[in-house]
């Protein structure tokens, strides 16, 4: 019984995505970690299957049937969104979590347009992906909150937007932002009011091209390296004030809300991790199951038999949390305590299960290109970006007691 | 009970402290960047010692007297906050010189010393998972399989090879001429010369076999624990340096109104790293103490100690990261190097864990 997919819907999409992670993705997963390169032909071919940069203004709502009518009791009919996001992203970063990265990567920056943008910048949005790029390439978008001094400390950001007649002019350097190099749009977060604290973070939309908007330094990383991260920088950067998301609604459109927003993301964070432990697990229980030690099974010796256990149990109850943190978003109550025990325990179980992975192969696990050696490397970003697992400790921590604690 | 070192021990690690703050530290990087050590890697390590101080004096090394690996794993930690890559390569010679000391042949200690004294280098591999197919029917081995990738070997004259022949262990120096060698640079120990073996029918003369059957059992169990040892220490070494690193940084970064490393949660982690680290070092050094007095537990501490300072370092490496965030993610800082660095550790001469349960298995 599968208690929180009751659709057939869950089913398919799983069986649609892995087809695609096992046939488009895993072929290429180690040739772009080698070369850090980010997979614009497979990103193209994602785009034309309907996995669009823009799906979240676009089809947000329709792609898994959903409605936000109320029900014949006036109440809101659950979604199936949180859940089919999910279960897709377990399954694409079975298949490699930097393409995964790489093929969601523009959603960041349309999320908080979908939630907070005008039809106006929705417009500006969606025409600065139309078309390719002078490579040729997809267009992708870009979310820029992170910074040099404020990595998990976001609600003290740096980055200023000052009033200028119709303009905002914003200024600041913005760290670790995925796309931050090649995107056709931004959304730019900055401090509006200083003396507002973080009610004073606001959005901005602001297209490539913009004079003062400089697309900053390509870092090289540990891990999920088809996906592209960079450093971007904003110098007396000129803006259209009716490109400030959430105009008119002062009081819901600042940090707290891209706070929110972050919540709702974790459990598919968490979801990526368990499809990355699934993968390191799947390669050695073959390994185990199909090989010799000395002579006798691999299977028949319980030092082994019960790694693959322990590391069934944990990747098990990861994807319990992420599901459970999916459907209560779906059934619309409220899941921060457990979207982050998710997006952490599932951190926890891909570095765990990718670790032992390797200590179980041996001197193969070290060749250049070995799947598990990559799939260690791309796991240890799941328990810092989004909310490292400190901040998700906190987070669960203050839902317990109702103190901040440090 | 003194846990002091002796002025000899002194000089060396303050020596060697000074090559890795100096050269080893500053390299590191750049050697990590193109996959290759520096030129002067090899002159420098020359000029104090390194190389040949485990070939012994009448064949023109160092040794004078009994190897003391207590003193090698003091250098091995240092070199391990150094850099892993670099640090591999300095080590490299020391097991095949004094394998070849013990149970080599004259032929197979003119060959390995005049290489070795000649700014050659030499490595080990052991084949414990029997990937290669070793025929011993006739006096030396002839061998056919593809191995590894083992470190150093790529530019390694001379491979001391643990294996097995069947069910009979063998081990043998291999002319890295009768191989082909298929260089490889890994996400880890990038500079450390990797290659992976391939044998088709390589043949191995009678007198470079070291040893067989009952003896070769155990004189690899004995070559094995000098390698683990070895690696143990630099294993110590490079989770200090990770920690260092990280608890440096800690204490400059400032998020929520405090240095991180103010942060309870922080302070906690840090602190099992580094108190593991001090087992980890206590037990290296307890296990190199032993095989210097030949004391019958020192293959078993010997595996312990690489086993728990691997797993130390692994840990440590991915805390380490962990407290520099995003920033530990991305190759500006010295950690991400040290995260790649760690995994070799843990798998080189394969799953020490389970390769212990088994020998304790079998000596039931």
């Amino acid at each position: 019984m599968d208690i929180f997919h009751d659709h057939p819907m869950f089913g398919a999409v799983r069986q649609m995505l892995g087809a695609f992670a096992k046939q488009s993705i895993r072929p290429i997963a180690a040739l772009h970690d080698a070369e850090e390169s980010m997979p614009w032909e497979l990103m193209k071919q994602a785009q034309g299957v309907g996995l669009a940069q823009t799906s979240l203004i676009d089809a947000q709502k329709t792609i898994a049937g959903d409605s936000d009518e109320p029900d014949e009791h006036g109440k809101k009919k659950p979604r199936k969104s949180a859940r089919v996001a999910c279960v897709g992203s377990e399954e694409l970063a079975w298949g490699c979590a930097g393409i995964a990265l790489a093929l969601g990567g523009s959603g960041l920056a349309a999320a908080p347009v979908a939630r907070m943008g005008t039809d106006e910048q929705k417009q500006v949005f969606r025409d600065a992906l139309r078309g390719t790029d002078e490579h040729g390439r997809i267009k992708v978008a870009a979310m820029a909150l992170s910074e040099p001094s404020t990595g998990s400390d976001i609600s003290s950001l740096q980055a200023s937007a000052r009033a200028d007649g119709d303009h905002w002019v914003i200024n600041g350097h913005k760290q670790w932002i995925t796309n931050g190099k090649s995107a056709s749009v931004y959304v730019v977060w900055a401090q509006t009011d200083p003396d507002a604290g973080r009610a004073g973070v606001r959005g901005f939309v602001v297209t490539r091209g913009t004079p003062g908007l400089v697309p900053g330094r390509k870092e090289v990383k540990l891990g999920i390296r088809a996906s592209e991260t960079a450093q971007v920088h904003f110098e007396d950067c000129r803006v259209h004030r009716d490109m400030m998301l959430g105009a008119g609604r002062e009081r819901t459109a600042g940090l707290g809300d891209t706070k929110k927003m972050l919540d709702s993301t974790r459990p598919v964070v968490g979801a990526q991790a368990v499809g990355i432990a699934r993968a390191a697990f799947e390669f050695v229980l073959e390994r185990v199951r199909t090989s010799e030690l000395h002579g006798t099974p691999m299977a028949s010796h319980q030092h082994l038999s019960f790694a693959l256990a322990e590391m069934d149990m944990e990747i098990q109850a990861s994807r319990l949390l992420v599901h459970r943190a999916a459907w209560m978003a779906d059934h619309h109550q409220d899941n921060v305590k457990f979207a982050s025990m998710a997006k952490a325990h599932a951190a926890r179980t891909a570095q765990a299960v990718t670790t032992r992975a390797m200590q179980m192969l041996g001197e193969e696990a070290l060749e250049p290109g070995h799947p598990v050696e990559k799939w260690y490397r791309d796991a240890k970003i799941y328990d810092i970006f989004e909310g490292t697992g400190q901040i998700q400790r906190r987070i669960i921590g203050k839902q317990l007691t109702g103190l901040n604690a440090t | 009970m003194d846990f002091a070192l002796d002025d000899e021990q002194q000089l060396i690690v303050s020596t060697i402290r000074r090559l890795v703050d100096k050269d080893l530290g500053a390299w590191a990087a750049d050697a990590d960047r193109a996959g290759a050590p520096p030129d002067r890697l090899l002159d420098v390590a020359g000029e104090i010692g390194f190389l040949v101080d485990a070939v012994p004096a009448d064949a023109d090394g160092l040794l004078e007297g009994d190897y003391s690996h207590a003193t090698r794993a003091l250098r091995g930690i240092e070199l391990g906050r150094g850099c892993s890559a670099l640090a591999a390569l300095l080590e490299c010679n020391v097991e095949p010189s004094l394998a070849v000391a013990t149970w080599g042949s004259d032929a197979a200690r003119a060959a390995l010393y005049g290489a070795l004294t000649g700014g050659k280098l030499a490595t080990t591999a052991s084949d414990w998972a029997g990937a290669l197919t070793i025929d011993a029917s006739d006096d030396g081995l002839t061998i056919t399989g593809v191995l590894g990738p083992v470190p150093c070997l790529a530019n390694a004259s001379h491979l001391l090879l643990c294996a097995k022949a069947g069910d009979e262990p063998v081990l043998a120096l291999v002319d890295t001429a009768t191989l082909s060698l298929d260089p490889v640079v890994p996400s880890g120990w990038r500079a450390a010369a990797w290659a992976t073996l391939r044998a088709d029918g390589a043949r191995v003369p009678a007198d470079f076999v070291l040893a067989r059957g009952v003896a070769a059992h155990r004189a690899i169990d004995q070559v094995l624990s000098w390698y683990r040892v070895s690696l143990a220490a630099r294993a110590v070494g490079a989770a200090q340096a990770a920690m260092t690193h990280a608890r440096g940084y800690a204490e400059e970064r400032v998020q929520f109104g405090q240095p991180i490393g103010r942060f309870e949660s922080l302070i906690g982690m840090r602190d099992q790293s580094e108190t593991a680290t001090a087992a980890a070092r206590a037990l290296v050094l307890q296990a190199a103490w032993e095989l210097d007095a030949g004391m019958p537990d020192a293959a078993n501490d010997a595996s312990r100690a690489r086993d728990f300072a691997g797993a130390t370092l692994s840990r440590t490496a991915i805390d380490a990261v962990q407290i520099y965030g995003g920033y530990g993610f991305v190759n500006d800082y010295p950690v991400e190097k040290i995260m790649r660095d760690a995994r070799a550790y843990e798998v080189l001469l394969g799953n020490e864990g389970l390769l212990r349960v088994l020998a304790q298995k079998g000596g039931e």
